[in-house]
């Protein structure tokens, strides 16, 4: 049953995609032609995309983030519709300052829920007075890590998506500034990011505990051909933590990657099967390796291994689904009880790769068959505790011009008790159309 | 005396025909090769097009800079799916910054971050003499023919024969092998022209590859230009700045 406004939405998109090949096919006849004079500088720059998400949920009745999503009742087998987003990025300079932001608007459609957002995900002002030193101060998206699909070392940053690492996130309201040294010999370059992050009840309070001033560092080494950065974040809002991560080629066509986090006094809510809340308390290690690998087929290959020190083990997260199954298990459920296990959700358990183990793997395949501009891909996420994992087989092309055609089906494979087992959906089909300007 | 004058004469004559070779110095020639294509530093535009069997094409225009022999920047100008993309490369090293994904990542020489025939090793090239060694140096009547061997492991192509313009030193062909004698690719430059500064060399480059049946990749050059840049440019912290040294 596809909605009338997707209908639209889906011809609308056909149209714009039919109009925009034939103009990409009649390029090809203009060859050889260039001047650099085309492509001259302005003080400002405007660009973005316009995007648009049809989604397809299967429901998992009766699973742990089922009842927590719909703790009112039924909602049927599935939820459908759309999403549309709108990114716009910009920026003007003037000297030695650059003025830059990236908004995020997007308007989302189902037949559960209809939502709109609007928001700054950047907006900045950098000064740059030598090429060695520059200060931003605004609003800013920094990304510290080397993983793929989650990082450890992100301290003043949102956590990635996991479904979609690669999305822009929005930033947090820092000041920051970056030095930079370059030397001959085994040590090339030296960069040292000092990062000033304030919590109030305006400002960055979803960072943590508000009334904080938080103070940040990173330093960034280049040495023998080898990227290692070492982090540190003192204790403000969030416990204090340090960091250290590394890259480097080991051939031409090997990557390898790694990091680690130690956290001093980390804490977690942790629920027994009767409810009882306690907050279980310890330092904690966190630490990630991967590699990137590229075959004489084209073919890449990203395998990571994730061991979250700060993750719930497999006893503590039956404990939470013999909770939640308590309390939708004899009707009526209390409210009270349902809102604490709704607000656990939220804080830890149903949060994207909750437990202890994981192995993350993406094999791309670059136009298998001689399909131009065609790129499949499968990756999967394994939860190696309880065996459960995630497979999401995708379809990339990339064939007109601006624009980005992909569709992925997310599989999520579980018995009762795992933690992809227990998530509110078991399947989600996505066609993702992204034209940029 | 005339006899023995007459052995020395024939000795040194059957010496320069059995070594003819030694009369050419690859390193030499390779040298003014880099240098007849390129300042040692410079910015310029770049134009890439990937023509398919089916005759559609796809471009990119790249804006590079470079400084020494092994530091190079290509800012991706155009298309906008793919503006604002970085690319460095510092020796061996090699990075990719998205600027939605914002995390400069480590990429690798025989990837090619553009899908094209040209890999990342031919968009970010670096000076022959900083990556090869002549092994040897043939004279042929058109051209100097140079067999290059790869200084190390890390280098793309572990062989180049490479076919230089006798008058003007400027590579006319290049041969790029595997490590098992494949042929990879084979490029052809040609159309050359006069850039202005002393600088005369080819404004296109063609490649195809048996790799790839079908399939020509073009780089054709405008806008290139001495000019001069601080190391720290040629960092990742900087990456996200690239674009405020286009002028």
């Amino acid at each position: 049953m596809i909605s009338p406004a997707l209908r639209r939405l889906g011809l609308v998109v056909i149209v714009c995609a039919g109009l925009l090949g034939t103009g990409a096919a009649t390029a090809a006849d203009e060859e050889y032609r260039f001047d650099a004079a085309d492509f001259e500088k302005k003080p400002y720059e405007f660009g973005g995309y316009l995007e648009a998400k049809p989604q397809y949920f299967w429901l998992n009745p009766g699973s742990a983030g089922y009842n927590l999503a719909y703790p009112g009742g039924s909602s049927g087998n599935s939820v459908y519709g759309a999403t549309g987003t709108l990114e716009l990025v910009g920026k003007y300079t003037v000297g030695i300052a650059t003025a830059r932001f990236r908004t995020h608007s997007d308007i989302q459609r189902y037949n559960t829920v209809n939502q709109e957002n609007n928001k700054f995900y950047e907006a900045l002002l950098s000064l740059r007075p030598d090429p060695g030193l520059t200060v931003d101060l605004g609003k800013q998206a920094l990304q510290w890590g080397k993983g793929y699909a989650q990082t450890f070392v992100g301290f003043v940053q949102r956590p990635k998506d996991p479904d979609d690492p690669e999305l822009a996130r929005e930033g947090y309201t820092i000041a920051n500034a970056d030095l930079i040294r370059n030397f001959e010999g085994p040590l090339q370059t030296v960069a040292f990011t000092p990062v000033i992050l304030p919590v109030s009840s305006q400002v960055n309070n979803d960072y943590g505990v508000v009334g904080h001033v938080n103070s940040a560092a990173k330093l960034y080494l280049l040495l023998q051909d080898t990227d290692i950065d070492l982090m540190y974040l003192a204790k403000g809002s969030r416990p204090a933590r340090f960091g250290a991560d590394f890259s480097r080629n080991l051939a031409t066509n090997f990557e390898i990657h790694g990091e680690l986090a130690y956290i001093w006094n980390a804490s977690k809510p942790v629920v027994n099967s009767t409810g009882q809340v306690t907050t279980q308390q310890g330092n904690a290690m966190n630490y990630m390796a991967g590699m990137r690998y590229l075959t004489e087929k084209d073919t890449t290959c990203i395998v990571e291994y994730y061991h979250n020190g700060l993750g719930y083990d497999e006893g503590q997260m039956g404990d939470f689904y013999g909770f939640v199954d308590g309390i939708f298990g004899k009707p009526p459920a209390a409210g009270n009880a349902i809102q604490n296990a709704i607000n656990l959700y939220r804080a830890g358990y149903g949060r994207p790769n909750a437990m202890r183990n994981y192995l993350y793997a993406q094999v791309t395949q670059k136009e298998p068959f001689d399909i131009l501009y065609f790129s499949p891909a499968i990756t999967t996420m394994i939860n190696l505790d309880d065996h459960s994992f995630q497979v999401t087989p995708e379809l990339l092309y990339t064939g007109v011009k601006n624009l980005e055609l992909r569709l992925r089906l997310y599989a999520l494979v579980g018995g009762a008790g795992t933690e992809f087992g227990e998530k509110a959906n078991s399947r989600r089909l996505e066609l993702r159309v992204r034209y940029y300007f | 005396m005339a006899p023995k004058l007459i052995a020395a004469m024939v000795c040194f004559i059957g010496c320069m025909a059995a070594f003819p070779a030694a009369a050419i110095d690859g390193n030499q020639i390779l040298q003014k090769v880099d240098r007849n294509l390129e300042p040692e530093s410079y910015e310029s535009y770049r134009k890439l097009i990937d023509i398919q069997p089916d005759g559609s094409s796809k471009e990119y225009v790249l804006f590079t800079i470079k400084k020494g022999r092994d530091k190079v920047v290509a800012l991706f100008v155009s298309p906008a799916s793919d503006k604002g993309r970085v690319t460095l490369r510092t020796g061996d090293n090699m990075w990719l910054y998205m600027p939605s994904v914002g995390k400069p990542i480590r990429i690798t020489s025989l990837q090619s971050v553009t899908g094209s025939i040209f890999n990342n090793a031919d968009i970010l090239r670096v000076d022959y003499t900083a990556e090869y060694d002549v092994e040897t140096a043939e004279e042929q009547p058109d051209a100097y023919l140079l067999s290059l061997k790869a200084k190390t492991g890390d280098v793309a192509y572990d062989r180049l024969k490479m076919w230089v313009d006798k008058k003007q030193l400027l590579p006319v062909t290049i041969e790029a092998h595997a490590a098992s004698g494949l042929l990879i690719k084979t490029l052809h430059f040609k159309d050359i022209k006069d850039f202005g500064g002393g600088i005369k060399r080819p404004a296109t480059l063609e490649t195809d590859s048996p790799l790839h049946k079908g399939y020509k990749s073009v780089m054709l050059w405008s806008g290139l230009k001495k000019a001069s840049f601080p190391d720290e440019v040629f960092t990742l912290n900087y990456l996200p700045r690239i674009e405020d040294l286009r002028k």
